[in-house]
């Protein structure tokens, strides 16, 4: 009966509540397989090189870790006192309005699909040849693609314990192999220290923007592990801890490995890294360790490329989840399958898109690699890296009418540092975008990318502004996720009590605490202010 | 009219196969609701704003509720979400599964598989475990007004998302009249803890404990 023992004192129910709950490592394990190490290693470095003709990208990833890791001290602590911490548009809805969240949760999703698209692109585009090599068969990009999305689509919907096991698993694998093709690197004949590689002085130049944008790109995923504040063994600690400790860990797999591979590709990096692309990463290895460590290599990159999109499923799903119960979006996106607790029409709706761009690029005839894989990875990037600027602004002006909440690292210094970083890091990504996105300077997708982040967040920041007209309730959900409402199907009953704040909240006001009374009778959206 | 949580209990298992539908995070989830309520409708405890407020100690006359109701009373000084979380966590299932099985209405067997044994509870006939649910659906469809248990009943199947199995049937003004009824006639305090608990299942979804 161990129901009965747990029962006997009461210092047990936070000891199951703590068992419960995750430590450390499961978040770091959770957030590096979102960053999908071996796509960015073996995908996104060789493509980088091509691309911008520069080598500082080991030092690029240093630096971006230590703008991400300043940023990360006001994003972890501000996501202990708000609800639906795992998502950008949350803070910023808390932190600079409800409008601006929506026009971020508009954003985000765009990114995030982006990314997930870009995905496909790679998978169908990076499988196709060595499907071709292992088997003899000749199958369209798209076909293969079309696998993925399918992979991808079903376990949307599925147990996400199972996911969970085999993307931890698919990480380890990857992990080692980066580590041993690196240390490999350094053994290989043509091998020279590259120092200029790490010289900061190289993200001065022309590209710089399109190394650091590529670079934030790489660490997408870190900031999912916030997804865990409450669910994690000491909300103050784990967090945090997990959150530098995948930070550091990625810059220094990325850093490292980008330069072993910069190093042993020696003068020629750049005009190799544009003539072989991803195979870069796994033939400088080769000769070392033959051809069935490259084999297993293609196989996990293509591994790594399918936990990325499931990753970004969930992610998408999730925030359409959210969204819905909120009310902001349609409330079917609240829905989940009950007997998995999958969000369901928000993962539907993502395969859906994700169809549609395959046929739509396997009919038009577009190049998979570069304007899918390529550009949609590079519209997700820019897209994310906009919401962490913003986001970072979000934590200092919530802070700034909260003072009491945090000391003055956390709340305003570093949060302050991390919003000027992060805006030259935006300013330097869209001045240099036809570099970031090899196409000629003036042409119209380098204008089409930023106005259509801007497009679209200002349609959310109208939505926002006709909720508050037509639906307040809705309204003053927003940002408060599965928190805003009860009954999400069918409309709003009221609030649920403040955030889980530990000190006063002052911004929440009338609306939290002391919502309308319904037991008098009366209920509905009229009643939300 | 049996314990609200038994009552959830077999709603949210299959009566053709008996097969849990929600996932055991949810199952967990509603059933921690579903003790509570049974305490709150007892007039042993209020939810007051997210806390528990005690409101009678005595003992009640079942093993769950009693269990919880004990417990809570040496350590009341909780948020009403920490309480559904860890009830949720195992022991609501599995108090809730011994208060079931002491009527006969379940069986609790092991079931060894690939990966291990473990002890599954199966409602022991399909017919009566499919009562409940039906009975809110049918009374839903009439229009009728349903006593506080079954509405709280509907509240808990709303919030673990059962109503895609039980309520499918149910006419698009049939529900809102449900709906409009639990605005309306459930207290404070329950539409409160539905609340909590509908919350408790939105954000094990958005942590990926679902």
């Amino acid at each position: 009966m161990p129901s009965s023992h747990a029962l006997t004192a009461p210092v047990r129910v936070s000891a199951a509540l703590a068992r419960d709950r995750l430590g450390v490592a499961a978040v770091v394990f959770f957030v590096m397989s979102a960053a999908a190490p071996l796509t960015v290693v073996a995908g996104v470095v060789p493509t980088g090189l091509a691309v911008t003709g520069l080598t500082a990208m080991p030092i690029a990833f240093l630096v971006v870790a230590l703008v991400l890791a300043v940023f990360s001290v006001g994003y972890v602590a501000m996501a202990r006192h708000i609800a639906n911490a795992g998502a950008f548009y949350a803070y910023i809805a808390r932190g600079l309005g409800r409008p601006l969240g929506v026009g971020a949760a508009w954003v985000a999703l765009a990114a995030y699909n982006s990314f997930q698209v870009a995905a496909y692109g790679g998978f169908g585009a990076i499988a196709a040849p060595l499907v071709g090599d292992w088997t003899g068969a000749d199958l369209p990009w798209w076909l293969i693609a079309l696998a993925a999305w399918a992979l991808t689509a079903v376990l949307g919907v599925r147990d996400v314990a199972v996911n969970g096991r085999v993307l931890a698993t698919l990480l380890v694998a990857e992990v080692v192999l980066v580590v041993v093709f690196s240390v490999t690197d350094l053994t290989t004949a043509g091998f020279r220290p590259d120092l200029a590689a790490l010289d900061p002085a190289g993200l001065t130049g022309a590209g710089a923007g399109a190394l650091l944008v590529m670079a934030v790109t790489g660490f997408v995923g870190f900031e999912q592990s916030v997804v865990f504040s409450e669910e994690s063994r000491d909300p103050r600690r784990t967090v945090p801890r997990a959150t530098y400790v995948a930070i550091a860990l990625i810059a220094a797999l990325y850093a490292f490995a980008s330069w072993a591979m910069i190093s042993a590709a020696g003068a020629g990096a750049v005009n190799r890294a544009a003539a072989e692309g991803p195979e870069l990463f796994f033939v400088l290895a080769a000769d070392r360790l033959g051809t069935a460590a490259v084999h297993l290599g293609h196989a996990l990159f293509l591994t790594s490329l399918v936990a990325a999109m499931i990753s970004f499923h969930n992610i998408i799903s999730r925030y359409a989840f959210a969204l819905g119960r909120e009310g902001v979006l349609p409330r079917a996106f609240g829905r989940t399958v009950p007997a998995t607790g999958a969000p369901k029409n928000g993962s539907l709706v993502q395969s859906a898109f994700g169809l549609a761009v395959i046929v739509a690029y396997g009919v038009l005839g577009g190049d998979p690699l570069v304007q899918l894989f390529f550009w949609g990875g590079t519209a997700g990037g820019l897209g994310v890296l906009l919401l962490i600027t913003v986001t970072s602004a979000a934590v200092v002006a919530y802070f700034g009418r909260r003072a009491q909440l945090e000391n003055v690292w956390r709340r305003l210094l570093a949060p302050g540092a991390a919003t000027l970083l992060l805006a030259g890091i935006t300013t330097l990504t869209i001045v240099h975008l036809a570099t970031v996105l090899g196409v000629p300077p003036g042409s119209a997708l380098t204008r089409v990318l930023p106005w259509g982040f801007l497009v679209l967040s200002g349609l959310g920041v109208c939505w926002a502004l006709t909720l508050r007209r037509l639906r307040p309730a809705v309204y003053e959900g927003i940002g408060r996720g599965a928190r805003a409402f009860s009954f999400s199907s069918f409309g709003p009953v009221r609030s649920f009590g403040p955030d889980r704040s530990s000190g006063p909240d002052l911004s929440s006001g009338p609306d939290l605490s002391s919502g309308p009374d319904l037991s008098s009778g009366r209920g509905g959206a009229g009643d939300g202010r | 009219m049996q314990p609200l949580a038994d009552d959830l209990f077999l709603t949210a298992h299959d009566s053709v196969h008996g097969r849990c539908l929600l996932s055991p995070a949810i199952l967990g989830l509603g059933l921690g609701g579903a003790v509570l309520a049974e305490l709150v409708l007892g007039r042993r405890l209020d939810i007051r704003g997210d806390h528990l407020a005690l409101l009678d100690d005595r003992a009640t006359g079942d093993i769950a509720s009693a269990a919880v109701l004990g417990h809570i009373a040496r350590d009341h000084n909780r948020g009403v979400r920490d309480w559904i979380a860890y009830l949720g966590s195992g022991i609501a299932p599995d108090l809730v599964g011994r208060r079931l099985a002491t009527t006969g209405q379940v069986r609790r067997r092991a079931r060894r598989s690939f990966f291990g044994t473990r002890l599954v509870t199966e409602p022991v006939d399909s017919v009566a475990s499919g009562r409940p649910g039906t009975r809110v659906r049918v009374a839903a469809e009439r229009r009728e007004r349903l006593p506080q248990e079954d509405l709280t009943l509907a509240g808990l199947i709303f919030a673990t998302g059962l109503d895609q199995y039980t309520l499918a049937t149910l006419g698009r003004a049939d529900r809102a009249h449900l709906l409009d009824q639990l605005r309306r006639r459930l207290p404070e305090p329950l539409q409160r803890l539905l609340g909590h608990a509908e919350a408790a299942v939105g954000e094990a979804v958005l942590a990926r404990r679902a």
